[in-house]
């Protein structure tokens, strides 16, 4: 898998160049910019993991076995307690409000919770994206 | 380097560095006139370690750290080095802000943690969920604030919202809007003495914890794993267990090859302040232990783009580990003697 190019997509793109120490030419360590080949595939890696689970996720909403509310946790890299403590409910309760039929009858107070934490409007919160 | 100006107009020159945390801790002193370099405040704050944890998970695979918790660097750096710093955390989020922006205005660059995902100014490589992220806010600007984050190459802007949402996220390692700043450092600390400490700390905590997962213990009990994960896991997840290690140890903000280039670095400048050619001669040796982990590295980056080549196993690159814990605990064991016999 070439994992290196989605990291080096990515690496032209943005511009934000890291550090890295290195030897020059007289035996002294100095800062470079060039990222590793190591880096580039684990990153790569990790992007692609991210970009299918998300992926996933998607289907699933759409299939009707999970509810949106489960791909935007995805989509900000929370897990269920990560969730429920920034949401400030109860675990069990995120959990329920995970499926479908349960969330669609949640009121727009609860609603509010969710979308200030995972940073989308209500309306959005409610559909997930079809591509 | 490029310099920035704080509210009150002094200068503040932004650095680039290799990890946010030491390059936040060398960018105070360094402006509030003590000139340490990262490499210094890395060594002298014991950043250097090894654990490898199975039952901490991140992104799913267990955690395996190449440094010393966070926040440790700068705790130690300041303890050694002398200063008064005030530190502070918030419950409400709005105070948080309310009291970062009454210390800028008096001219005052404040150093804070920070949630890495919600910075809005990183790009899609860097976002991931680590609670544990430092930066520098040098001055407020309109609809935001000036930051210098040190890993960058250049100072950023960043939204207010954006910021308040970083300082205050849940979750793992939270910072709870944990802000900190210089009140007083000392001027000409005791650079020698400071790095004795700094070394005695580090040999302290790579060889003499009775725990598998700590130091060089930890790296053999990582090796062992990764030599059985094929057969354990499955060739796929074992590839993934191997690329999540591979994370930790080139991509983190370690400088390269797990922090061992920066400490290298680091015993390079402590030789010239101590005028001392055992500590050049240690240099010479991390530096070989840094390429024995940038071999492992660029092996397992092969592993898993699957070229399938023969010569590139799991068991091969677990011995690569086996090898680079051999030569710490020689080189740990050779720090010891030489820091007991050095004068402060």
């Amino acid at each position: 898998m070439e994992y290196d190019k989605i990291f080096n997509e990515l690496f032209d793109a943005d511009g934000l160049r890291k550090g890295y120490y290195k030897l020059d030419g007289q035996g002294k360590y100095v800062l470079d910019t060039n990222p590793t080949l190591g880096e580039a595939v684990v990153n790569g890696l990790m992007l692609t993991e991210l970009r299918t689970h998300l992926e996933e996720s998607r289907k699933a909403v759409h299939a009707g076995l999970k509810s949106p509310l489960f791909y935007y946790m995805e989509l900000r890299q929370f897990d269920l307690p990560t969730l429920a403590k920034s949401a400030g409910i109860a675990s069990f309760r995120v959990k329920r409000h995970l499926r479908p039929e349960i969330f669609a009858k949640l009121k727009p107070s609860v609603l509010e919770r969710y979308a200030k934490v995972l940073m989308v409007t209500q309306q959005e919160l409610k559909t997930v994206p079809d591509i | 380097m490029i310099t920035e100006y704080t509210a009150t107009g002094k200068p503040f020159i932004h650095y680039h560095a290799a990890h946010c945390e030491s390059g936040v801790t060398s960018a105070l002193f360094r402006n509030k006139g003590v000139d340490i370099s990262e490499p210094m405040a890395f060594g002298i704050g014991s950043g250097i370690f090894f654990a490898h944890l199975p039952f901490m998970k991140s992104l799913g695979h267990p955690v395996s750290t190449f440094r010393s918790q966070p926040g440790a660097i700068f705790r130690k750096t300041v303890k050694r080095l002398g200063g008064e710093f005030v530190i502070k955390s918030f419950r409400d989020p709005k105070k948080g802000m309310d009291e970062l922006r009454q210390v800028l205005r008096t001219g005052q660059v404040v150093g804070l943690k920070t949630n890495l995902y919600w910075l809005p100014y990183i790009s899609e490589r860097f976002r991931f969920n680590f609670g544990s992220h430092n930066l520098i806010v040098l001055r407020e600007i309109e609809n935001g604030f000036r930051i210098s984050d040190p890993t960058f190459e250049y100072p950023v802007d960043c939204s207010a919202e954006g910021l308040q949402k970083a300082r205050f996220a849940r979750g793992p390692m939270e910072g709870s809007g944990y802000m900190y700043y210089p009140k007083t450092v000392k001027l000409n600390p005791d650079l020698r003495e400071a790095c004795i400490k700094g070394m005695k700390d580090s040999c302290n905590m790579m060889i003499r914890i009775p725990l598998p997962f700590f130091g060089v213990r930890g790296i053999r009990f990582l090796a062992k794993r990764v030599i059985q994960s094929e057969g354990k896991l499955g060739i796929d997840e074992a590839r993934r267990n191997l690329g999540a290690v591979v994370r930790w140890l080139e991509e983190v903000g370690t400088g390269g090859s797990g922090f061992r280039y920066m400490y290298a670095a680091f015993f390079q400048e402590a030789a010239e302040l101590f005028g001392s050619e055992d500590l050049a001669e240690l240099s010479h040796e991390m530096t070989v232990i840094g390429d024995t982990w940038r071999d492992f590295s660029v092996m397992s980056a092969r592993i898993i783009k699957q070229r399938n080549k023969p010569e590139e196993t799991f068991a091969k690159a677990g011995g690569l580990m086996l090898i680079c814990a051999g030569r710490e605990e020689n080189f740990f064991k050779n720090l010891d003697q030489v820091a007991r016999k050095l004068k402060a």
